[in-house]
């Protein structure tokens, strides 16, 4: 596989590129889906392919190859139409190698891990435990291979494999609960944590009322901490800023959230988004993005940051930057002490569908799922449902009051895309608002 | 089809079959993309994909198992069955999942082009876009961000499965997207829009794509020069078909999806409010139908059988505003004692099949849009929207403006702003009392299962009034 990396390289330079990059991957997966208590289908893959980016003249390709046994016939027909491309003015290259890459490997354990339904069994058991009525979630092993070269001289292998699961627990229709479990490690893995956690929450969730509008304060659980800064993080992607997705264009050097919130980026560190290397091959690092609310840069790869006149962050994906893993510095709070904190507010533990009525603003709504409490005087008083999350983005994060001392990786389908290690956090003045019959 | 990989699709499920398998499909898929996006007036890129491969789902004693891969060796493809079949095995279910019944059929069927896509040069494509955008620009408006995509993909299938079933197809796609960022006044407007078809290049003539950008730039500029903020409380308001094709979407199309309803995506995108034995459930007024049809020729998500090889047809979701029917595949027929009605998609050969909507739309009447707005004393006109969402029981709704005038005394007054629709789905169908006859749909992109599956869906409908709702 590494040899097919620098041969498609070597042969699209041939052919006249100034610029060539093979990232070939091999994808073993595995997935199990469950619903109502039980196992409804097994996924695995097999699969190769070469992600490969040509430049030819400031035209810019990019491509997935999957007949890898005709790479040179497809690096052929993929020159030839870069050069019927247009040229892209601000292109400034790939970055110079070879480089240094730490030395990580995954663990052999979750390598050999060829089975999954214990770990099912386990979620699931852990919510029936609780009192849950049905449970519905997803197992991953996630493993794929790299085999990375670059016409600058980046030459780079990287196994990745991690363990995932995700599990919704049901009491009823509108009264539920969600765990995820995320591990690098085999014995850091912990699915009936995830399990009790969604129980927990369910049984809470029990009979819920209609809730009522107005600003409260409110306590985000790290599942939905971590959606509001995978939205944070995701649009400082310079790409983002630049095609109008961001309410962040501009605000490097000035305030964007409340002096409590430090964000950095870390592609390098332990989490199941671990990488060695960006997309043209630069070791990945740690980002300080937000230092006690300030914007110190955005997510860049080389043409980046030539037009923003910064350094590339090391978070090149074939065309646009994007976070490889997200880390919000914990604070100095116990959980307990904030939820003592909250007089008259809410605690939500999970949303989805969050949208932007202006990117550029930061005015966005979400709803809230799964548990939805009101709390007085830091106890659950009253379980609420069918209400929205309607705010600005920036004002949310400059509203931010306390975090808590122990984060939690999160990482959630659609929307907390990455993973992210968030967490709890109380925020002030959160507009909730509610449908009308 | 130029790439035929039969043999190697029936060798497939005849391995199966041998393995043990009960029910035993696959299906090659070869996906050609083109892609490109035009960022400020930049092309960044140009996304080229030539996708290819083989997904296998058994089912082994009660128990699914699916796998893929884009290897086409006989050697892999043997290697792919054998995990299916093991992994199924390996899944100790209490319950025993069954497929309804279906006929075996033997069909081909591709979706005609007047000019190929394949035949269209990439720079004929890009200077297509770049002509859009010179238009746009010639405007002379603050657009501090505008991007443009516009991509074809052109899929080819040989679907094969143990009952007999042999199927082969070509569906060439078409979409364009835009992002536009408008500025006056202080003020910022932005908007997103999606269009589709299946068919030749002669696609891009039917959008007027330069004609539809620069009447929504105007109209942000409008609305940020002119605009008022948008009246609150109870009024009747006009919605058009955008807004129509959203409601239709997510409040209608989602809540019947079978599986939905049954639990399988409870911990993805969520469940229904509407409960299994929900057909007949009020949730719209009398004139209110919706429907899901794959069968509309040239849609984004025409097909003629969907990707378990059952043939298409028209779905009615709410007949006279009532649950009429759900979307169904085959093993939900099965658990809900009925027939599958052709709603299993995979948004490529590595995913399984699951439910899915294809063009989802309220039926057309016979109001002529002037014919709404004269009978409306005061509310709100609302064109299309910017940012919407719903709850995962698919119940609370809200759908914010983006274009958004004014109605007083039956006339069309200055454009309001901050419009906000925020409804549960019997509040907004039951108030439904008037369906026009201008239907117009637009191509989405819908998203579901895990790994999640955005699929090519198209929305729309006529413009719809609505009696007495609250807004802000």
């Amino acid at each position: 596989m590494e040899d097919i990396a620098s041969r498609i390289v070597e042969k699209a330079i041939s052919l006249g590129c100034q610029d060539a990059v093979a990232d070939v991957v091999a994808n073993r997966s595995y997935q199990i889906r469950f619903a109502r208590n039980e196992p409804v289908i097994s996924n695995r893959w097999r699969e190769s392919s070469a992600s490969v980016f040509f430049v030819y003249r400031k035209r810019v390709l990019a491509s997935d190859i999957k007949d890898l046994s005709r790479a040179d016939e497809a690096v052929e027909r993929l020159v030839k139409i870069a050069k019927g491309s247009q040229e892209n003015p601000d292109y400034a290259g790939i970055a110079k190698g070879p480089f240094k890459y730490a030395r990580t490997r995954p663990d052999p354990k979750v390598v050999a891990l060829d089975e999954g339904g214990k770990y099912v069994e386990a979620a699931i058991g852990g919510a029936l435990d609780e009192g849950a009525k049905e449970c519905a979630g997803s197992f991953w092993k996630y493993e794929d291979e790299h085999f990375l070269s670059t016409s600058n001289g980046a030459e780079s292998h990287d196994h990745r494999a991690s363990l995932y699961l995700s599990i919704r627990a049901l009491v009823a229709l509108e009264s539920s609960g969600h765990g995820v479990a995320a591990a690098t490690k085999l014995s850091r893995f912990d699915p009936a944590k995830a399990g009790h956690k969604a129980g927990r929450i369910a049984v809470l969730a029990r009979d819920p009322k209609p809730g009522k509008p107005g600003r409260y304060p409110v306590i985000f659980d790290p599942l939905i901490f971590g959606s509001l800064s995978d939205q944070v993080g995701g649009r400082l992607s310079a790409w983002a800023v630049l095609a109008g997705f961001s309410p962040f264009g501009k605000k490097v050097g000035k305030a964007v959230a409340s002096s409590q919130f430090t964000l950095y980026e870390d592609g390098s560190a332990d989490s199941i988004g671990r990488k060695r290397f960006d997309a043209e091959g630069v070791p990945t690092r740690r980002n300080v993005l937000v230092n006690k609310g300030v914007l110190k840069t955005y997510l860049h790869n080389t043409t980046t940051a030539k037009k923003f006149k910064a350094r590339t962050t090391g978070n090149a994906g074939l065309v646009s930057p994007e976070p490889h893993a997200l880390f919000v510095k914990p604070g100095d709070w116990t959980k307990d002490e904030i939820f003592s904190e909250v007089k008259d507010g809410l605690w939500l533990t999970n949303t989805w569908y969050t949208r932007f009525q202006s990117y550029v603003t930061g005015d966005f709504s979400t709803i809230p799922r799964d548990g939805i409490f009101h709390i007085r005087k830091g106890e659950v008083v009253e379980t609420w449902k069918d209400v929205r999350l309607t705010d600005n983005l920036l004002r949310m994060m400059k509203n931010i009051e306390a975090l808590s001392n122990k984060p939690e990786q999160m990482m959630w389908w659609a929307e907390v895309s990455i993973p992210n290690f968030v967490p709890y956090a109380l925020i002030k003045d959160v507009g909730i608002t509610k449908s009308a019959e | 089809m130029e790439d035929d990989r039969s043999e190697l699709v029936d060798f497939a499920v005849d391995y199966a079959t041998k393995r043990g398998a009960s029910y035993a499909e696959a299906r090659y898929e070869r996906h050609d993309q083109e892609s490109f996006i035009l960022k400020n007036g930049v092309l960044d890129a140009l996304y080229i994909g030539d996708d290819r491969g083989i997904g296998v789902r058994v089912l082994v004693d009660g128990a699914l198992g699916f796998t893929a891969t884009n290897s086409l060796a006989k050697p892999d493809v043997r290697g792919i069955v054998d995990d299916a079949v093991k992994i199924a095995k390996a899944s100790r279910r209490k319950s025993r999942i069954v497929f309804a019944h279906e006929d075996a059929i033997t069909m081909n069927w591709a979706v005609p082009e007047q000019k190929k896509l394949a035949d269209v040069p990439v720079e004929d494509k890009i200077a297509e876009i770049r002509s859009v955008d010179a238009d746009l620009t010639a405007l002379g408006f603050k657009i501090p961000a505008r991007t443009f995509q516009l991509s074809n993909n052109r899929i080819s299938k040989y679907f094969a499965n143990s009952e007999g079933s042999r199927i082969r197809s070509y569906s060439p796609r078409l979409r364009a997207l835009y992002f536009l960022t408008v500025m006056a006044e202080g003020g910022v407007e932005q908007t997103h829009r999606n269009y589709g078809w299946s068919g030749g290049w002669e696609g891009v003539r039917m959008w007027d794509l330069s004609k539809r950008v620069l009447d929504e730039a105007r109209s942000m500029q409008r609305s940020l020069t002119e605009g008022k903020k948008s009246p609150e409380g109870k009024m009747d308001l006009v919605a058009g078909p955008q807004v129509a094709g959203i409601a239709s979407h997510e409040s209608c199309g989602h809540p019947t999806e079978a599986d939905r309803v049954l639990g399988r995506e409870a911990s993805q995108a969520g469940k229904s409010f509407i409960p299994p034995d929900g057909a007949g459930m009020r949730v719209g007024s009398e004139v209110v139908n919706v429907v899901d049809d794959p069968t509309v020729e040239h849609s984004i998500a025409y097909y003629a059988t969907d990707d378990e090889g059952v043939k298409a047809r028209r779905r009615y979701l709410y007949k006279e505003g009532r649950v009429a029917e759900f979307l169904h595949n085959r093993e939900t027929a099965a658990a809900l004692g009925t027939r599958s009605n052709g709603a299993s998609r995979a948004v490529n050969y590595n995913v399984e099949a699951i439910v899915r909507m294809a063009n989802t739309f309220v039926e057309p009447k016979d109001y002529a849009v002037d014919e709404m707005l004269e009978d409306v004393k005061f509310g709100v006109y609302m064109k299309s929207f910017m940012e919407w969402n719903i709850d995962d029981k698919r119940y609370n709704a809200k759908y914010a403006g983006r274009e958004a005038y004014l109605i007083e005394n039956g006339e069309v007054k200055h454009p309001v702003r901050g419009t906000v629709i925020e409804l549960t789905t019997p509040a907004f169908w039951s108030a439904v009392d008037a369906v026009g006859k201008d239907l117009e749909c637009e191509a989405g992109f819908c998203g579901k299962s895990d790994p999640g599956q955005a699929l090519d869906a198209s929305m729309g409908g006529p413009t719809i009034r609505l009696r007495n709702v609250y807004l802000r």
